[in-house]
């Protein structure tokens, strides 16, 4: 195989994968702290890129510049789901939170079908739209680099946050025994709350970005979902840095693997690769 | 008083009875679309253009070379209006297929009209055929739907056959015209649209006597969240025309692909599929400028027939969007159900079948004469032509009849 071609394989896998793992670090975040598993994580994704997309369509607003409201306004979606979604199934059987979620996801995607419509959007006049540029012979879009970068920054700080600051202890505290949490004076429902705020504010941002350069339309969100999921199961339920170092593997196996066996096997051999990482380690690549 | 009632009454069963003031029963069509789903767009695109169709039939229009548009209703029928009721598939065969059992069960539509992809259209048509009812494919491309021997069974469309020679034969015109083509990469999801288009294509290339090879043999996963690997195999196999059977997501991402990751292909032809959306020309702009594709409906037949214009704008006042290939293709069946209903002895499956298949409809709404089937129920009346993007709108550039454009080949880089 050309070294160029391999190489060009190899960024591509990086620039994807750091995408997958911003999404699966707010899925794993969640997971880890409150053992739910949000189904509805692909559609608040989806609901970024179409905040993003309303912002620009309607106030021309570039969707690097609308990225905080988008963050935020994905923040506040999480608040809420936490407020009037979970809270009320806590404390029965995870399965219950489990359906609610897979009904929200149902719900916030025949919303969106039903007030904008099926049509596909897509985001072409950006500042980091069309423009691309090589370095030594390896050739990177503008906007899909900005995103990698961007996901590993706002990574990076989850991880800070939850490492090294006090709110982190909290939700760690919390995620590891929320009645002690409890005793021990940390107001776990807040906890919830800013964890699912936060989880969703990470998907936000990878929205936000991907408006950038893929097409925009309520199902979006399914596709990166499922990917998600088998990311986060990769590396760890709730393990972050896992997440992020299941998600680069993903983005690698898909180019490589998917160039060498075929493109037609890309999907497979993450999938193969997944069932063999579970069935040897079943808490993941990296949990504990 | 005795006498008021009894003429009261009187004329309330003369009332009933008569048949110049009794209205005809609306004429129910049953509507298979993914209405929901990764492809609510096209569904959505098919649905707005049906109605287009069953407001012209059921109202009073003047438009020179569409039947049932002057007339109101269908007027052998005693002018019955025509009523469409839509069901979701949700893009998948099962709900297709399901949602073909509960039509028929309700025993209320005299047709079904769907169902936009061939995988769709498959099961939900055999269910139909089981129980002997008309099925009109409007859009599926898959040739094998027409291969399957089924006695209800019509289509309306050109089949993925059909663009497959108009692809070689426009690709040997190239060849005439002393461009370099021989090598041919192959990009095509992995359903029954993709594997049909691409085994339409294999038999074409063999046919050709070593004119043609295929350097390329590229399947992927149909909604594919990346797609830079098959886009590095196109690069790595350096052919000299890529072909298509792809949808709209896709498209784009291929698209986007081939333009960051630097590969440049003399020309890119498209299956009717996602190119056809007219969103991808207009928003896509310079990424994918010169893009050719197969197309039996573009902005420039307005200017070869007027009475388009009319549909059109029709279309765009529902969905914001001119009409495309796909949606010209649905309102075309609506057309040809008319003229079924019309002609049929009574709306009986096996009279509206026995109509279906003596159809000879011409309509100057798609390339071609109009819509008459052969024995395997394939409309053998319609063309198809090449379009070619060009700053953001599709120019027919193929065949010299239909042409508004020349060709641009190599695409500008």
């Amino acid at each position: 195989m050309d070294t160029t071609i391999f190489l060009q394989l190899i960024v591509s896998g990086l620039l994807i994968g750091f995408v997958f793992s911003l999404i699966a670090v707010g899925l794993t975040l969640i997971w880890g702290v409150m053992d739910i598993l949000n189904f509805a994580h692909g559609d608040f994704l989806m609901l970024a890129m179409f905040s993003s997309f309303l912002m620009f369509a309607n106030l021309g607003l570039d969707p690097l510049l609308s990225l905080p409201i988008v963050v935020a306004l994905l923040f506040m979606v999480g608040l809420l789901t936490f407020r009037w979604v979970i809270r009320p199934v806590l404390g029965y059987p995870g399965l219950i939170a489990l359906l609610a979620t897979f009904g929200l996801s149902i719900f916030i995607r025949n919303l969106v079908l039903f007030f904008v419509g099926p049509n596909y959007r897509v985001i072409n006049q950006s500042i980091l739209a069309g423009k691309n540029f090589s370095i030594l012979g390896l050739h990177f879009s503008l906007s899909q680099t900005m995103s990698a970068i961007g996901c590993v920054l706002i990574t990076s700080a989850v991880y800070l946050l939850i490492a090294r600051t006090k709110f982190g202890r909290s939700l760690r505290a919390t995620s590891l025994d929320k009645d002690t949490a409890l005793l021990m004076g940390i107001n776990t429902n807040r906890v919830f709350a800013l964890t699912f705020g936060l989880g969703a504010a990470c998907v936000g941002f990878a929205g936000g970005m991907l408006s950038n350069f893929y097409p925009i339309f309520p199902e979006v969100g399914l596709n990166f979902a499922i990917m998600s999921f088998v990311i986060v199961a990769l590396g760890g339920f709730g393990n972050i840095s896992g997440a992020f170092l299941a998600g680069i593997f993903v983005g690698l196996v898909e180019n490589v693997g998917g160039f060498l066996i075929g493109p037609e096997f890309k999907y497979t051999l993450v999938f193969v690769l997944y069932l063999i990482v579970i069935s040897i380690r079943p808490k993941g690549l990296f949990g504990w | 008083m005795k006498r008021s009632l009894v003429l009261f009454f009187g004329l309330i069963l003369l009332l009933g009875f008569s048949p110049a003031v009794h209205a005809a029963d609306p004429i129910e069509i049953a509507l298979l679309y993914p209405l929901t789903g990764p492809l609510a767009d096209p569904g959505s695109r098919a649905k707005a253009a049906c109605d287009v169709a069953a407001e012209i039939i059921n109202g009073s229009y003047d438009l020179p070379g569409i039947p049932f548009a002057k007339t109101q209703g269908i007027p052998n029928k005693g002018g019955a209006k025509i009523v469409l009721k839509y069901y979701d598939t949700q893009g998948s065969p099962e709900v297709g297929k399901a949602e073909t059992e509960r039509l028929l069960q309700e025993g209320k539509a005299k047709l079904i009209i769907g169902a936009y992809q061939s995988s769709v259209t498959k099961p939900s048509s055999f269910v139909a055929e089981r129980q002997k009812f008309p099925y009109l494919c409007a859009e599926s491309s898959s040739a094998a739907l027409t291969e399957r021997g089924l006695k209800y069974f019509f289509r309306v469309a050109p089949t993925d056959y059909h663009d497959t020679v108009m692809f070689f034969q426009f690709l040997d015109d190239m060849k005439k015209e002393g461009k370099k083509v021989s090598k041919i990469a192959m990009v095509y999801e992995k359903t029954e649209f993709g594997f049909h288009a691409n085994e339409e294509v294999k038999k074409a290339v063999a046919k050709s006597n070593g004119a043609y090879q295929i350097v390329a043999d590229i399947p992927y996963e149909f909604k594919a969240t990346d797609v830079n690997a098959e886009v590095l195999k196109v690069k790595a196999a350096q052919p000299d025309v890529v072909l298509h059977a792809t949808q709209f997501s896709e498209m784009m991402l291929f698209a986007k692909a081939y333009e960051s990751l630097g590969v440049k292909v003399p020309a890119n032809l498209s299956f009717c599929g996602g190119y056809q959306n007219p969103v991808f020309a207009k928003e896509l702009g310079k990424t994918v400028e010169n893009y050719m594709g197969s197309c039996t409906f573009a902005e420039d037949f307005i200017a070869k027939k007027a009475q388009l214009k009319v549909l059109n704008d029709m279309f765009k006042a529902k969905v914001k969007s001119n009409l495309d290939g796909v949606a010209m293709e649905a309102l075309t069946a609506v057309f040809v159900a008319a003229d079924a209903f019309n002609r049929a002895k009574d709306l009986s499956p096996d009279a509206v079948r026995d109509a279906l298949a003596t159809t000879e409809l011409q309509i100057a709404t798609l390339p071609g004469k109009g819509v008459k089937f052969d024995e395997s129920g394939q409309n053998i009346w319609i063309d198809s032509t090449m379009s070619q993007v060009v700053g953001g709108d599709y120019k027919v550039v193929w065949p010299a009849e239909w042409a508004t454009a020349k060709t641009v080949w190599p695409m500008k880089p």
